[in-house]
Formats: structure tokens, C-alpha cells, sequence
């Protein structure tokens, strides 16, 4: 063999062994990173959920998933600027009804059917209004999780204050306020400081006051409005638990607040399903019991408010359409939304689907029979003002007697009837 | 002419060395500050454009409900200028003099004095919320300790003493700016003046009044103007404390926050208006560059040489 015989061969082995490294490498690289989907949330405290999710998403169809969250308060600016300069994500979670429906009216969001989603097809009507524009009633969102107010309560509390029968009715609750204070146990552990906390308040009591869902379909219709007694009388029903607060609750922030009912020094606290994941991360062995607002007189009717909290969507320019959809799907799957309602504390929007926590079980129960929709959240957040800045404030400013529950609702009336056009018929 | 010639050079190197700096206020400060004024005059739907609109959004404005908000933030802003301009300067004055005539330990009284300017405005406010916290906070406790039970308040929690504490954090907070601009003052001043007053037989208190404070005035015009934009501009002091409503019931409410809100809208209520905060935007921009220009002509006439 001579020398130049010797280098060939020398090349060649060198040719083969490098594609033999190298074509495996380009051939995997490409059937399992191919796509790389860009996925957006206002929710950083949830990035290890969903980079979890991500990974399994991807062990099963090979499409990557890159999950990027924002600060929750700037997420609304920064998703729609990156959207209008057609650099948005590939699939993102939306708000819900008002809170983006502008960016769905202006086509951003992909609309979606129950072919494209087949787990749409399950979903209430109400909970698939929160992903539908405000001019634009197609889909763009598949809503992930039900929102819930009631009443949560700590049974050791309570059964030290001498209370077994939890209340039915508004006269029955006092009644029980009132014990429980007699106790010197801070009955209620809300507070006046916390605006937005006001209107979720009145959201667990008022719709055993004006009437539920026929007052929601009237108001939204335009055939009553918020002068109507009987909201005013829903506004006076929270407003008449102030008293029953801790002392100084015109100070108390949300945190305090929601601390002193985690550290079992106030009974009950009137809100969210999503305020037990805070309770649980101040005080892991405290027990919550939970029950709907009380009827507004004994025997009368109660119910359960309730909204989608958000959607996931697709954006309407993205570049990878077949793989957002597969992953969609996925985030709609009951896999997913049973892991999420157990690691997150969502109320799946699909039946059959149960919560691990008792309290959250209570509250999932309760929806089908009971559900009410959030009346100032689903119905007037699409103009400014929405009747919620008028609210939040407005509670604040009758709890420091500079207002009556007479001139809040006409001051909500006047500010919605302002862009609201069955208002102005 | 081999004057001139040089004159042009040099006027050429020194808009050379201008550029960078001109380029940067261009495309940071005024192509944004323009196009938010052209923001103004047009419909928006959310985050998007629409046609032109004239100066309906002004008049939106200036109307229901969107005016009571507005002249009430205003006089928020106004009592912020006046609350701060007031106890802050005085207090600067007094804690310059203090430190200018302190015999010994200038420079760590100067550190002291200075040290709360340089902590984020956001921790400055955390760290407020929990001192003055009704339940926990050492304040109350102290207040209720000592027995003075009506000294013990819901300090932020209450719609007329909310503003009056978020002055007094701001103080807190920043008395060590005009306390070293005063200073500084001061120590510019040429103590021949105050050596033949002193031969003249004028006591301190007379010294301080005749020949320091009026020598002071150019230390003066620039505190005053930086307190009269920092006024009505304030917006991350009440926003951390008080959200973006200004709260409690808007107590604390300010054009800033207003626009705010306006602008980008808000997680727990809701939609935004873009045009409506643009508008506003032009009317803070003018209320501040007007304020400013005319303040600053007026108070540099008053001025006296040192």
C-alpha cells in the first residue's frame, strides 16, 4: 500500500465515522426539535407547572415549549403591543370577558371551533362567554378554570365560639358574627383597605339580593339598571358586615387580611377559590370550610358566583398553527386540567374532574345548580368605566361614611350608562 | 478670519461631542413624547388605532365621569407640592445649616442625612406599610403602649390621613436631596460676607437671615423646581401604596396615577382608554413644562450674586 493509497483510505474512514456521528444527530434534532412553540402567562409563580407540563407535552409529540411569564399587572400592555407589532407568542393565556375582549375584536386571537378544540364542546355556555369578543361572539379561547366566591370559614374557630350548624340565611350568618365575637374571636378576617377585595365581597352576597341570573339577563339587556332596588339592597347587605371586621380594617391590605384568617385569628373570610392556595402557603394544617353566600332571608334562594378566570389561546399569525392546536388540545385535555386542579387549585371547566381539596370540592359541587354568573366582572368590563372602578372605590368611600349605598349605585349607573348603549336606549 | 475659521471648528467638535447625547433625548424623550401627543387625538379600541378624533378626547376629559376624577387628583397634586415644598425645604435648610456649622462630623451626618435617597422608592413604601400596619406594625404599637389610644390611626387606611402619611414618607424619604443642595449653597457662599457682618456686630440668627438664606437662592430655584416636577408627577409612592385606584376611595389619588389608569387599565377593574390618558398626558406635560419654565424665569431674577 503506498502512502498516497494509505491517505485515501485515511479520508474515507474519517468521512464515514463523521456521518455516522452526524446524520443520526441532524435527523433526531429534527423530528423532535423542530418547532419550538413560544407559550406566555401572567402567572411566574406557576413557571415549574408549566415547564413540567412542557416536558411532557414534548416527550409525547416531540414539539418543544418555551414558557415565558410576565409580571401579572403588565402582562395585559405587554401581550398587546407584541401582538400589534405581530410579534406575539404562539399560543398565551388570555384574561377573560372584558379584560381582553379589545384584542379579540381586533382579530389577534385564532378562532376556535369544537373541531379544532373537541373539549369546547363541554364547556358551559357562560364559562366559553369569558374567551368570546364583546363585538366578535366567536371563540377565541378555550377557558381553563372557574372562578368561585363564597364564604370560607376555620371550623376550629368556629366550634371554640360554640357554632355547629353553619348558616343558611343573612339573619342566621349575623347571628353566628355575632357569637363568634362574643367569643372575642375576630369574626370577619376582611378588611376595607383592599379595593378589588370589596367587590369580590359583594359578588359572594349580592346575587341572593337582586335575584341572580334574571337580574344578570335583565341589567345586561338594559330593561333595569343599577338603581334598582334591589341592588342597592345588595350593595347594603356588605356593607352591613363592616362592623364585624377587625378593628382598623380601613388599614388592612389584602395580605394582612388574608394572613389574619391563614393564622386563625379571624373566623371566616369572604372570597375566592384561589385565595386558599395563599392560605395554605401561610398556614399548611389550616382547615377551610366553605359554603355559598347565606340567602337573603331565611329560606330564600342562594347561589354560587362564579366566572372563567381565563383562556388559553392561539395567536391568529403564528407560523406553527397545526402544533399551537395539538398543544391546546393538550392544555384542554383532562390530564392536564386534572393536574392543574390538583397542583394549582383550578375548578376544571370539564365534569368529572375533582379537586383533592375539600373546600375547592364544595365549591365545584355547588356550580351546576347554583351558579350565577359575576355580574359586574361577565357583564360590564368591556368600556371605561367599568362599573368595577366605580364599585371598589365606592365601597371604600361608604365605609368611610362620605357616601350612602343609594348614591354608589347611582354613581355606577351614571359611569356605565355613559358607554354601556343598552343604557342609553 | 483665522479667528473665525477656528470659532467653526470648534463649534463643529463640540455638535460632534453633542450628537450622542442629542440622539439619545431624540429617540428616548421626544419621538415618544410626541407620538404620545398625537396618541391624544385619535379613537382607540384597547391597544388599537383608530381614525382621527379631534379633541374629543379632551372633551371626554373634561367631562363626566372622568372630570371630578381629574380636578381631585389635581388638588391632590397641588397639596403635594405645597405639603413637600414646605416642611421639605424648610427641613433641608434647618439640616444644611446644621451640618454647615457642625464643628465636627460633617461627613457623617451628611452620609446619614443623605441615606434614605438612595433606597428604591418601592422598598421605601413596603417598609412604610409595615411600620405603620394597624395590627403589627411598631407605630400603633408604640401609640398604644404609651396609652395615647386616639394617636393610634389606620394611617393609610384612612381617607384623610392616607395623603398627609404619603407626604410624610416622601419626606422621610427624601429630605437628604435638598439637604446637600442647601448645603452645598452654603459652602459656596464667600465668607467675607459673613466675617464683615460678624465685625459689624450682627448676631448669627441675623447672618442666617440677611446673608446666607438670600445668597442661597440659586440653591433655592433648583430645589423648588425639582420638587414642583417631582409633585406632579408622583406616581410610585402612592401607586405602591395606595394601588392605582389612589386608595383608600382615591384619597390619594394623582394625575399620574390617573393616567395610569387610564392608559394601561387594571387587572381587578378593568378596560383602558388610550386616548383619554394621552390627553391627559399633554395636559400633565404642559402643567409641568409651563410650571417649570415660568417658575424657573421668575425665581433666577430673584436671584443675587454671592
Amino acid at each position: 500500500m503506498t502512502k498516497m493509497q494509505r491517505s485515501v483510505r485515511g479520508l474515507l474512514a474519517a468521512a464515514i465515522a463523521a456521518t455516522t456521528i452526524v446524520v443520526p444527530a441532524v435527523v433526531s434534532s429534527s423530528a423532535h426539535a423542530a418547532v419550538e412553540l413560544s407559550f406566555w402567562s401572567w402567572r411566574p409563580e406557576d413557571k415549574a407547572f408549566y415547564e413540567a407540563q412542557a416536558a411532557k407535552f414534548e416527550k409525547s409529540t416531540g414539539i418543544a415549549v418555551k414558557f415565558t411569564p410576565y409580571v401579572a399587572t403588565d402582562y395585559n400592555a405587554t401581550l398587546a403591543t407584541a401582538l400589534t407589532a405581530g410579534k406575539g407568542p404562539d399560543v398565551m393565556q388570555i384574561r377573560a370577558y372584558g379584560g381582553m375582549a379589545n384584542l379579540s375584536d381586533a382579530g389577534n386571537f385564532m378562532p376556535l371551533t369544537n373541531a379544532d378544540v373537541p373539549n369546547l364542546a363541554k364547556v358551559s355556555a357562560g364559562m366559553k362567554a369569558g374567551a368570546q369578543g364583546y363585538t366578535d361572539k366567536r371563540q377565541f379561547g378555550f377557558p381553563y378554570s372557574t372562578s368561585v366566591l363564597g364564604v370560607m370559614y376555620n371550623p376550629d374557630l368556629l366550634s371554640k365560639a360554640g357554632v355547629t350548624v353553619m348558616p343558611t340565611s343573612m339573619q342566621s350568618f349575623v347571628s353566628v358574627l355575632q357569637k363568634v365575637k362574643a367569643a372575642g374571636i375576630t369574626p370577619l378576617g376582611n378588611g376595607t383597605g383592599y379595593a378589588p377585595g370589596l367587590e369580590q365581597m359583594w359578588g359572594a352576597l349580592a346575587p341572593a339580593y337582586y335575584g341572580g341570573n334574571d337580574f344578570f339577563n335583565s341589567i345586561v339587556a338594559g330593561s333595569t339598571n343599577f338603581n334598582d332596588s334591589a341592588f342597592v339592597a345588595s350593595l347594603k347587605a356588605e356593607t352591613d358586615l363592616y362592623k364585624y371586621m377587625p378593628a382598623g380594617a380601613s388599614g388592612l391590605d389584602y395580605n394582612t387580611a388574608r394572613g389574619l384568617f391563614a393564622n386563625g385569628k379571624a373566623a371566616f373570610y369572604i372570597g375566592g377559590n384561589y385565595e386558599i392556595s395563599y392560605f395554605r402557603s401561610l398556614n399548611p394544617s389550616l382547615k377551610v370550610g366553605w359554603f355559598p353566600g347565606p340567602a337573603a332571608t331565611s329560606g330564600g334562594k342562594r347561589y354560587v358566583t362564579n366566572w372563567a378566570d381565563g383562556a388559553f389561546a392561539i395567536n391568529a399569525k403564528t407560523t406553527h398553527k397545526a402544533e399551537a392546536l395539538k398543544f391546546l388540545n393538550f392544555l384542554a385535555s383532562k390530564a392536564f386540567l386534572t393536574d392543574a386542579a390538583n397542583q394549582l387549585g383550578w375548578i376544571p371547566p370539564l365534569a368529572g374532574i375533582q379537586s383533592s381539596d375539600p373546600a375547592i370540592a364544595a365549591m365545584q359541587q355547588k356550580i351546576p345548580t347554583m351558579g350565577t354568573p359575576f355580574l359586574t366582572l361577565v357583564g360590564f368590563r368591556y368600556g371605561t368605566p367599568t362599573s368595577s372602578s366605580i364599585m371598589q372605590p365606592g365601597f371604600q368611600k361608604v365605609a368611610a361614611g362620605t357616601q350612602t349605598v343609594e348614591q354608589l349605585a347611582k354613581s355606577i349607573q351614571d359611569g356605565v350608562a355613559t358607554w354601556y348603549k343598552p343604557f342609553t336606549k | 478670519m483665522a479667528k473665525q475659521g477656528l470659532k467653526r471648528q470648534q463649534n463643529r467638535f463640540a455638535a460632534i461631542l453633542l450628537l450622542p447625547g442629542l440622539l439619545t433625548v431624540l429617540i428616548f424623550t421626544s419621538i415618544p413624547a410626541l407620538t404620545t401627543l398625537s396618541y391624544a387625538f385619535f379613537h382607540w379600541k384597547g391597544f388599537s388605532r383608530g381614525g382621527f378624533a379631534g379633541l374629543e378626547n379632551f372633551h371626554r376629559l373634561f367631562a363626566f365621569p372622568f372630570k371630578d376624577q381629574l380636578f381631585m387628583a389635581f388638588r391632590h397634586n397641588i397639596l403635594v407640592f405645597v405639603g413637600i415644598y414646605v416642611i421639605q425645604t424648610s427641613l433641608g435648610i434647618l439640616l444644611a445649616y446644621a451640618l454647615f456649622k457642625a464643628p465636627r462630623g460633617q461627613r457623617f451626618f451628611r452620609t446619614v442625612a443623605f441615606f434614605p435617597v438612595i433606597f428604591s422608592l418601592v422598598i421605601v413604601g413596603y417598609m412604610w406599610q409595615s411600620i405603620l400596619n394597624p395590627f403589627y406594625g411598631p407605630v400603633n404599637w408604640f401609640f398604644h403602649h404609651i396609652h395615647w389610644e386616639f394617636a393610634a390611626q389606620t394611617w393609610l387606611g384612612n381617607t384623610s390621613t392616607a395623603l398627609p402619611t404619603l407626604v410624610f414618607i416622601n419626606l422621610w424619604r427624601w429630605v437628604g436631596f435638598p439637604t446637600i443642595i442647601f448645603l452645598a449653597g452654603f459652602n459656596a457662599i464667600s465668607t467675607d460676607y459673613v466675617e464683615a457682618a460678624r465685625i459689624d456686630g450682627a448676631s448669627e440668627g441675623k447672618i442666617f437671615r440677611k446673608i446666607l438664606l438670600p445668597l442661597l437662592a440659586p440653591s433655592m430655584t433648583i430645589v423648588t423646581i425639582l420638587t414642583f416636577i417631582g409633585a406632579f408627577e408622583w406616581f410610585d409612592l402612592p401607586y405602591v401604596l395606595g394601588g392605582s385606584s389612589g386608595g383608600p376611595a382615591g384619597s390619594t389619588d394623582t394625575l399620574a396615577l390617573m393616567f395610569y389608569r387610564l392608559s394601561f387599565g387594571s387587572v381587578d377593574s378593568g378596560a383602558n382608554e388610550i386616548g383619554i390618558g394621552s390627553a391627559l398626558g399633554v395636559i400633565i406635560f404642559a402643567v409641568v413644562g409651563i410650571g417649570a419654565t415660568y417658575g424657573s424665569k421668575f425665581l433666577r431674577a430673584r436671584e443675587v450674586e454671592a
